[in-house]
């Protein structure tokens, strides 16, 4: 942590004074619309995420669950034909907004996507070129901050004798921990998973979640899971979807034992899935 | 941006963070904007290059078609003391050259693909496929070569006495038949240019044959049907305007070859009908004769038979192209 | 047995018959080339042919100076055409996929990978030879490039749509601009299907002759000097064996022969290397 100056608080003081302070909801979504072409996939969602928590959306396939989590990094910009009106704060600030630069949202914003995506660098690169596009730094202070992320993902005491080997060589769930590792490097404040865990085995499925709960404490991590053991296993807040519409939002209890709709309560129960 | 101080130091830190990074950030918008102009500009020249040729080789041939205009389309006279030039000699040479090896080509590389697709067991197919694109590889030079120094001979020896003897006295294709059997001709060179574009139009065919969805060749095979049967009725009909693409994405290479039949052409001058007569093609026609051309006209003309070239080569190919986007859409469905 | 199932099945015997001859008619081609270009040419291979210039007619000699002409010639082709070709097919896989303009981009793109390369050879003839007044070893290089473009245009396009979207998404969600994730990330995902296309896009270009004859044209003599006519072994072999020289056709024979392995041992390359990297 060398970027801070001499007289700021340590880390650990700030964390505790956070805790301490009243926590405010991180993201807060009004009126959110999603349209893929003609065809409109988000419906009038509002809904607050708050902070230091993990929230998992839960729902049906196609009820906008993904779609949702890719508003909150703007990733759908990429392609022409998809467009979201509405309001997403983060911290207060509109991310939707035009003006709203889209390499400072995915710097405080960070995914880790469905599938594992490695890309074809050794363990080492992966984590330390994205890095290096945001901090000049020198080649140790280098060396700790991608130790410090693979630590941070569960992972460095599996490669930490083999940085310089491809990254493709890894199995699948070590590939996906280190593109937890590669998005932790460059520290966002929130962190978006979709699926995570959908096409991995058990035991790294086990590895991840137990991660989750460590990285909730600095970040905000927010999941979407089609698993409801794993959103029961794994979440704080859950937000239920169904056909582009958040019909409820609440803590795990509250979703799981005492639903308010009747929809949620058929989902959770296994009526429909 | 509300950074207020009294709550959430941590906060605080990183959005200090996050600031310096967007600095470092900045930039990448405008890289981004550099990134997608210099891209699109070298896209872009691939359509200006083409606009260009065809340009440059209608204004490198303007003197000899405003000096001759049409006439240059069916004359035959070629000559360069004169200074009268006609396309009818090359044009001609080139149309039947390249119908010969079409005529080839076609049936040998439908058979070969059907072979490929059907037939051949499963460890074969790699080696064999291999080799017909091995035929591909091969550059051109070494067809002329192959054919003026091992195949001609064979011709003039084998082949063409026996053609003069058995089809010169019938009664209408006789005349394509009757010639001195030397060997160098357009039907030589007709035979070559054929084995040279068999193996694109296989490929094209191999492909097209394997998109066929399976469901449609299986429920074929469930009714009873041979395979050739399942060929003939049902695969066929359903990628018939693909493989009508292939054959015209053949004639266009074919139309367009120049090393396989300069050699073997022989390099005429006059109209004859027969194909055991020397003859002469567009592109061979400006090879052997462009060193050669001292006088304007006789350079213009060169290069305005390489206009007529090009644009019979584009139309093909673009036709070949338009038909083949059927296979794409075959694809599709099958997806 | 039915006579109709058995007319069928000798309709299918024969259908099948036939096509397996067809193969085997293909396969007799390429080995009676094959084979004429082996023993002619090993008949002619000896070492001078790496070390000695082209001869004049009559005596003997190498082809020194052809294979340097070629070799340099080729790496202007390759060092011209490679930046723009994966520029252009950046912009297709990145910007153009599904729009109107890519399509026709690709379309005419496809055409110039066919179309004949006695016509590219004329146009670089009226646009460079013709305005400085002589033959040369750029306008060669030149033409060599045109003719490569579309093969890595092609090629590169089609590896870079081949990464997987999630890549791309992963890349630009770290942050990163966009031009940095494609020069980063893509190309190397990418890297194997680009590499492949420019092997095989070298070895097409390596055996063309036509364009040759109205760019770079010959030169007897030693030259290194791309201003000027250049040696090159397509030429050569053309010139040498339509003379009437023994010699000089037993060189073009062992010339051909040289860019015959050469451009199959490209292709092994080609071949080995994409099956290496695809599935690391």
């Amino acid at each position: 942590m060398s970027t801070w100056g001499a007289d700021d608080p340590s880390e650990e003081t700030l964390l505790e004074e956070v805790r301490a302070a009243a926590p405010e909801p991180k993201i807060q979504i009004r009126n959110l619309n999603f349209h893929y072409g003609k065809l409109r996939a988000l419906k009038d969602v509002t809904v607050n995420f708050d902070a230091r928590v993990i929230t998992a959306i839960i729902g049906p396939s196609g009820c906008g669950k993904s779609t949702l989590l890719r508003v909150m990094n703007r990733i759908y910009a990429l392609y022409p034909g998809q467009s979201a009106t509405g309001e997403v704060l983060l911290d207060g600030e509109d991310i939707l907004d035009k003006s709203y630069p889209l390499g400072r949202l995915r710097a405080r914003v960070g995914m880790v996507f469905q599938k594992a995506t490695p890309f074809h660098m050794s363990i080492f690169e992966n984590v330390a070129f994205p890095l290096r596009h945001y901090e000049k730094l020198s080649k140790a202070e280098q060396a700790a901050r991608v130790e410090r992320a693979l630590r941070q993902a569960a992972l460095w005491d599996e490669v930490k004798d083999k940085l310089k080997q491809s990254a493709l060589a890894l199995s699948g769930g070590q590939q996906q921990r280190l593109c937890i590792a590669r998005t932790l490097a460059v520290s966002p404040e929130v962190l978006l998973l979709d699926e995570p865990t959908s096409s991995l085995d058990p035991i790294s499925t086990a590895k991840i979640e137990e991660l989750l709960s460590q990285l909730s404490v600095d970040y905000k991590v927010i999941i979407v899971t089609h698993n409801l053991q794993q959103a029961a296993r794994v979440s704080n807040q859950v937000a239920f979807m169904f056909e582009g519409e958040m019909i409820e939002c609440g803590s795990h209890e509250q979703i799981f034992l005492h639903p308010k709709e009747q929809k949620t309560s058929d989902y959770v129960t296994g009526r429909f899935g | 941006m509300s950074a207020t101080d009294d709550v959430r130091p941590f906060a605080r830190v990183l959005t200090r963070a996050s600031e310096m990074r967007a600095r470092r950030l900045e930039s990448g918008a405008a890289g981004d904007r550099i990134f997608k102009l210099l891209t699109g500009a070298m896209a872009y020249l691939v359509l200006i290059l083409l606009a260009a040729a065809a340009f440059s080789m209608f204004w490198g041939g303007r003197l000899a078609f405003s000096t001759f205009g049409w006439k240059f389309l069916y004359s035959a006279q070629w000559d360069p003391v004169a200074r009268q030039f006609g396309a009818l000699v090359p044009i001609y040479g080139t149309v039947v050259s390249s119908f010969i090896a079409i005529a080839l080509a076609v049936p040998m590389s439908f058979g070969i693909a059907i072979f490929l697709t059907e037939i051949a067991p499963g460890w074969l197919r790699g080696p064999i496929g291999t080799a017909i694109e091995l035929l591909a590889a091969i550059p051109s030079i070494i067809y002329g070569m192959w054919g003026l120094f091992v195949f001609v001979p064979f011709m003039s020896l084998h082949v063409e006495p026996w053609l003069n003897d058995k089809l010169g006295p019938s009664p209408i294709i006789g005349p394509l038949f009757t010639g001195p059997p030397i060997g160098i001709g357009m039907l030589t060179a007709g035979i070559i240019l054929g084995i040279m574009i068999l193996p694109f139009i296989t490929a094209v065919m191999r492909d097209v044959f394997m998109a066929v969805p399976d469901a449609l060749r299986e429920s074929a095979v469930s009714l009873g049907a041979t395979t050739w049967e399942t060929v003939g009725r049902v695969s066929l009909p359903y990628t018939r305007t693909a493989v009508v693409g292939a054959i015209f994405l053949g004639l266009g290479r074919a139309l367009g070859e120049t090393m396989a039949v300069t050699f073997v052409l022989g390099n005429a001058h006059e109209f004859t009908k027969s194909l055991l007569m020397p003859g002469n093609s567009i592109a061979a026609a400006i090879a052997n004769e462009f060193t050669e051309a001292d006088s304007p006209i006789y350079l213009s003309s060169l290069i305005a038979l390489g206009f007529l070239l090009f644009i019979v080569t584009f139309i093909v190919l673009a036709g070949a192209k338009i038909l083949l986007l059927r296979i794409g859409r075959l694809e599709g469905e099958r997806a | 047995m039915n006579l109709i199932i058995l007319r069928r099945r000798i309709a299918n015997g024969v259908a099948l018959c036939l096509s397996a001859m067809a193969t085997l008619f293909g396969l007799f081609w390429l080995v009676w080339i094959l084979w004429t270009t082996v023993s002619k040419g090993a008949a002619a291979l000896k070492p001078r042919l790496f070390t000695q210039m082209t001869p004049p007619p009559g005596s003997d000699g190498g082809l020194l100076n052809a294979f340097y002409g070629s070799f340099v010639m080729i790496v202007m082709a390759v060092a011209l055409a490679t930046p723009v070709g994966v520029l252009a097919a950046i912009w297709l896989a990145e910007f153009a996929r599904g729009n109107r303009i890519g399509a026709v981009i690709r379309f005419i793109n496809d055409i110039l990978l066919s179309a004949p390369s006695i016509v590219i050879g004329l146009f670089v003839y009226e646009l460079v030879v013709r305005p400085q007044g002589h033959f040369s070893g750029y306008a060669g290089a030149l033409a060599l490039a045109i003719i490569l473009l579309p093969v890595i245009v092609r090629t590169s396009d089609e590896a870079l749509r081949l990464v997987p979207a999630p890549m791309r998404e992963a890349g630009l969600a770290l942050g990163l601009p966009h031009w940095r994730v494609t020069s980063k990330v893509l190309m190397r995902a990418a890297s194997a299907g680009i590499i492949t296309g420019l092997l095989l896009g070298i070895a097409r270009i390596s055996g063309e002759t036509a364009p040759l004859l109205f760019t770079a044209l010959n030169n007897q003599y030693w030259s290194a000097d791309p201003k000027a006519p250049l040696a090159n072994v397509p030429v050569v072999i053309f010139q040498y064996a339509l003379s009437p020289y023994d010699r000089w056709q037993s060189l073009a024979w062992a010339g051909a022969l040289v860019v015959t392995v050469f451009v199959l041992l490209l292709g092994i390359a080609a071949r080995l290397l994409f099956k290496q990297r695809s599935t690391r």
